[in-house]
């Protein structure tokens, strides 16, 4: 027995040991921060690494080896393939398209043919000189019988393709090279949206060919990338990071920064790296206070923040008879603290999101901004709404009408901060109004699965990434409300979809900027969502780097915006 | 001998096939697919459609074992879904990186824990002793991913003794042996953590057999004869109380390949654990089920080689 409890004493010392241990840790770094600047920039760790004077190193997120334009999935890959490959066009920082590869085109009379003519002086990185044959072979790939990527989209829009893969026809009546550095796309509908599927990265013919249906042959060569882009592929080690040099050939000129490696980095220690010098660039921080905290404590680190272009949603399941009713859904809105919880969430590096579209974005004018209802938070104006409908409060605290009760199961996702944050808002919040709430959580593909191929739920919480152009026909539109579509509320509006396929048929971004007007305030005032929040996106940047300037739409690889990167002497 | 072996080994072909079936079963009842991981998330309802017909998942759960099952036996275990390349080419590189700092850490914690524990037993109670069981205890109790963070803090960024994440120092391509010097210098915090979580067991474990068999009347026996207490203890004890040891170092051998998910992460080291997590988490079936199959095999063999090696220490055991 004494033996024991020494034991235990021992034991106890110990812990005590590492929590007086851990209590000193957080000491340090709260009175790093006012120390003067003079010996911040002197200890800058980066600089003491060796070979960092030509070479910048950004942490990011895994990318999964998949360096083929056609093939790659994640936006960690896509940046690896932008540095690597260019596209015919791309765009500016306001999401206009301009020219790149291609230095003009042209629309024809009907809408369905562009027509591009490609500079001479582009080379790919063995030299040999990129002309229409290899746009054009690009484009046959995706079309390929046996491609099992993600873009087959892009040429199934234009003419051609169901006789390219179905039949023997060697190549896509909808796709002309007219001569080595002229080629033309004719698709079958007119659609302001078409020119999104031009924009794919160009691959050599002369590297990838392949026999029609041998698409083997050309992944085999996924680790393998051969491009034309203003940093050239080095090495690649899985779960490790891929190693990058500049093009000295490169046709907007070489690129300032001799050596890119991009690292991978997990959320737990990526601060710690950056705060050691392991990294330059922390790509895609999280934006919590915490982070913004340690980071001001580092001194020698300044911050690329601009808003992400997607925003987060509460989503309702209106084939529900409670959830149907629209002042139901204004009720909720209405009795939902929005702007509390991002405020507490975000301390300012966020805001409440309120329509389907970007703020960034040429469709979100200063008319709608004016126009729309914010639903600013208004118990008062929930529990009128929710009266008016006929929702009586019962003597647990949960209103009914009908036999029916207002009380929901809310399908979310754990171990993501935002969702585990507002859950117990929700229920706090709702529960005032007289809604009741039960959490369920699930594992995010399980959960996709009960929303999306199921549809058996009634309100999930998850986030949308935007494109440049406002066309969101896939997500809102009638048509998609059937299982495995991305409506799977079951959102179904007749205007909603007419003016869905008329932002799509019209071209004139004047015109398509009040058919959008309309759309979103339609949205706005039918509520099939509960709009949360749009972000910011940080890349914490060491300041030995200069004109580090991602925006929404030119990320880290965008030629734009690595081409400026400077190393400060 | 080899007879015995050979027919253990025909044994486990039976066994290898309910196993299939079981984890094909477990991993096709979780909800969800993987027909996501490869498309865009706005795929339309008819292109996920396509892409499920495409992957054979539209099939009645038998038909698309029997298909997995019959391509797996010719040695075609698929594309992984995330990787994007066939399961073959994308695996060995991550076992292989789990098996470095793994054969680094075991070799050293048998080393050292098995003196400890035999020292530990025959001093039971002394201060030694003591002392070990207390550090064995916080060994086995503190969780490896705080324990590692702590590490990190004192050793990578308070004092840069050691770089704090990945295999290998990015950017400077060294080659040869200052190539080696800097996979050990990234081995030395998740090894230290992994060597302390092993360590505190296997003293355990040894302590344990030890002190059962040190009791026995055959020790006092050989003590009272006159032997050396040397002898009594290497040669009469030890040899004796390595049945438990040997069991454990069976169990061992499939964990060598594998990789522990928490300290991966933690140090980012790129090894077979996270991807495992990963191919869970995407539904990447064919990733998946080789990855369990091939660790389900490597227990089986663990477990006859320990029966071989009980053999070979006990000669009461027989096999044939």
């Amino acid at each position: 027995m004494k033996r024991r409890l020494s034991l235990l004493l021992a034991l106890f010392l110990v812990l005590s040991l590492f929590l007086v241990a851990c209590g000193d840790t957080e000491e340090p770094v709260e009175s790093e921060g006012p120390t003067d600047s003079e010996e911040e920039t002197s200890s800058n760790p980066a600089i003491a690494r060796e070979g960092s004077e030509d070479t910048i190193i950004i942490g990011m997120t895994e990318a999964k080896g998949e360096f083929m334009p056609v093939y790659y999935s994640t936006v960690y890959d896509a940046y690896v393939n932008e540095y690597m490959f260019d596209a015919l066009i791309t765009n500016d920082e306001e999401g206009n398209y301009i020219p790149h590869v291609a230095e003009s085109w042209e629309i024809s009379e009907d809408n369905k043919t562009y027509t591009f003519h490609l500079r001479d002086d582009v080379t790919f990185w063995d030299g040999e000189p990129l002309t229409a044959h290899d746009v054009e072979f690009t484009y046959l790939a995706m079309a390929d019988p046996n491609y099992d990527g993600r873009y087959f989209l892009y040429p199934q829009l234009m003419e051609g393709y169901e006789e390219y893969v179905e039949g023997d026809a060697e190549d896509m009546s909808g796709i002309q090279v007219i001569d080595d550095y002229t080629i033309s796309f004719t698709f079958k509908e007119v659609e302001a949206t078409n020119i999104d599927y031009l924009t794919m990265f160009i691959m050599p013919e002369h590297h990838y060919g392949f026999e029609k249906g041998d698409i083997e042959t050309l992944k085999s060569k996924m680790l393998d990338p051969l491009g034309s882009g203003g940093y050239k592929y080095v090495g690649y080690e899985p779960a490790q990071y891929v190693e990058l040099e500049a093009n000295p050939d490169y046709f907007l000129g070489e690129p300032k920064i001799k050596n890119l490696i991009l690292k991978f980095v997990t959320p737990d220690t990526m601060m710690a790296e950056l705060e050691t010098g392991a990294v330059d660039v922390l790509e895609g921080v999280t934006n919590t206070v915490e982070n913004f905290e340690i980071m001001e404590g580092m001194g020698f680190i300044h911050l690329n923040s601009f808003p992400n272009n997607g925003y987060s949603y509460i989503g309702f399941n209106l084939r529900d008879p409670r959830l149907a009713d629209k002042n139901v859904r204004q009720a909720l809105a209405y009795g939902f603290d929005r702007q509390g919880f991002v405020d507490n969430f975000f301390k300012g590096h966020g805001s409440v999101a309120h329509v389907p579209l970007s703020p960034v974005s040429w469709a979100y004018t200063d008319e709608l901004e004016e126009k729309m209802n914010k639903y600013e938070y208004n118990p008062d104006k929930a529990n009128q709404l929710l009266d008016e409908a006929g929702w009586v409060m019962g003597d647990d605290g949960i209103r009914e009408k009908d036999g029916m009760r207002l009380e929901f199961v809310y399908s979310t996702y754990p171990d993501v901060e935002w969702t585990e944050q507002l859950a117990p808002v929700l229920i706090d919040n709702w529960g005032k109004i007289g809604v009741g709430l039960e959490i369920n959580y699930m594992d995010f593909n399980a959960m996709t699965d009960a929303v999306f191929e199921q549809q058996d739920f009634d309100m999930w919480n998850m986030a949308w990434a935007l494109d440049i152009d406002p066309d969101a026909y896939d997500v809102f539109h009638s048509s998609q409300s059937v299982k495995s579509g991305n409506n799977a509320g079951g959102f179904d509006n007749p205007r909603n979809d007419e003016l869905l396929i008329a932002g799509r048929k019209e071209l004139d971004q004047e015109k398509r900027k009040d058919i959008y007007e309309e759309w979103a305030l339609l949205i706005n005032e039918e509520l099939p969502y509960i709009f949360v929040y749009q972000r910011d996106q940080w890349n914490m940047v060491n300041d030995r780097i200069q004109g580090f300037e991602a925006s929404p739409y030119q990320e880290i690889s965008h030629p734009a915006v690595y081409l400026n990167w400077e190393i400060a002497q | 001998m080899l007879r015995y072996i050979g027919r253990r080994l025909l044994q486990l072909i039976p066994v290898i096939i309910l196993i299939s079936i079981l984890i094909f079963t477990i991993v096709k009842a979780t909800p969800g697919d993987p027909v996501g991981s490869n498309l865009d998330p706005r795929a339309t309802a008819e292109q996920r459609q396509a892409e499920r017909a495409r992957l054979g998942l539209d099939k009645p759960i038998p038909v698309q074992y029997w298909n997995w099952i019959t391509r797996s036996v010719q040695g075609d275990f698929g594309d992984s879904y995330i990787y994007k390349r066939p399961v073959i080419e994308v695996i060995p590189d991550f076992i292989k990186n789990s098996m470095i700092l793994n054969i680094f850490v075991y070799i050293f914690a048998f080393l050292v824990s098995i003196p400890i524990g035999i020292i530990t037993a025959v001093r039971q109670y002394s201060k030694t002793d003591n002392f070990f069981s207390a550090f064995s205890i916080i060994g086995i109790s503190m969780p490896t991913f705080f324990f590692g963070l702590l590490l990190i803090y004192f050793f990578g960024v308070k004092n840069q003794w050691f770089p704090i994440s990945g295999m290998e120092t990015v950017g400077k391509n060294i080659e040869g042996l200052a190539h080696v010097k800097d996979v050990l210098n990234h081995i030395a915090l998740p090894g230290i953590v992994l060597i302390i979580a092993n360590l505190a067991s296997l003293v355990r474990y040894t302590r344990t057999s030890m002190l059962e068999v040190i009791n026995q009347d055959y020790i006092r026996t050989a003590r009272s004869k006159g032997l050396e207490e040397k002898v009594v203890i290497y040669k009469h004890a030890f040899r004796n109380a390595l049945i438990p040891i040997i069991t454990i170092v069976g169990f061992t051998i499939p964990s060598l390949f594998s990789g522990a998910v928490m300290l991966e992460t933690v140090f980012n080291w790129p090894g077979i654990g996270r991807v495992l997590v990963d191919a869970v988490n995407l539904r990447d079936y064919n990733l998946l089920m080789a990855l369990n199959m091939f660790f389900a095999i490597l227990t089986l063999l663990g477990n006859l080689l320990a029966d071989i090696g009980y053999a070979l220490v006990d000669p009461r055991i027989r096999v044939d």
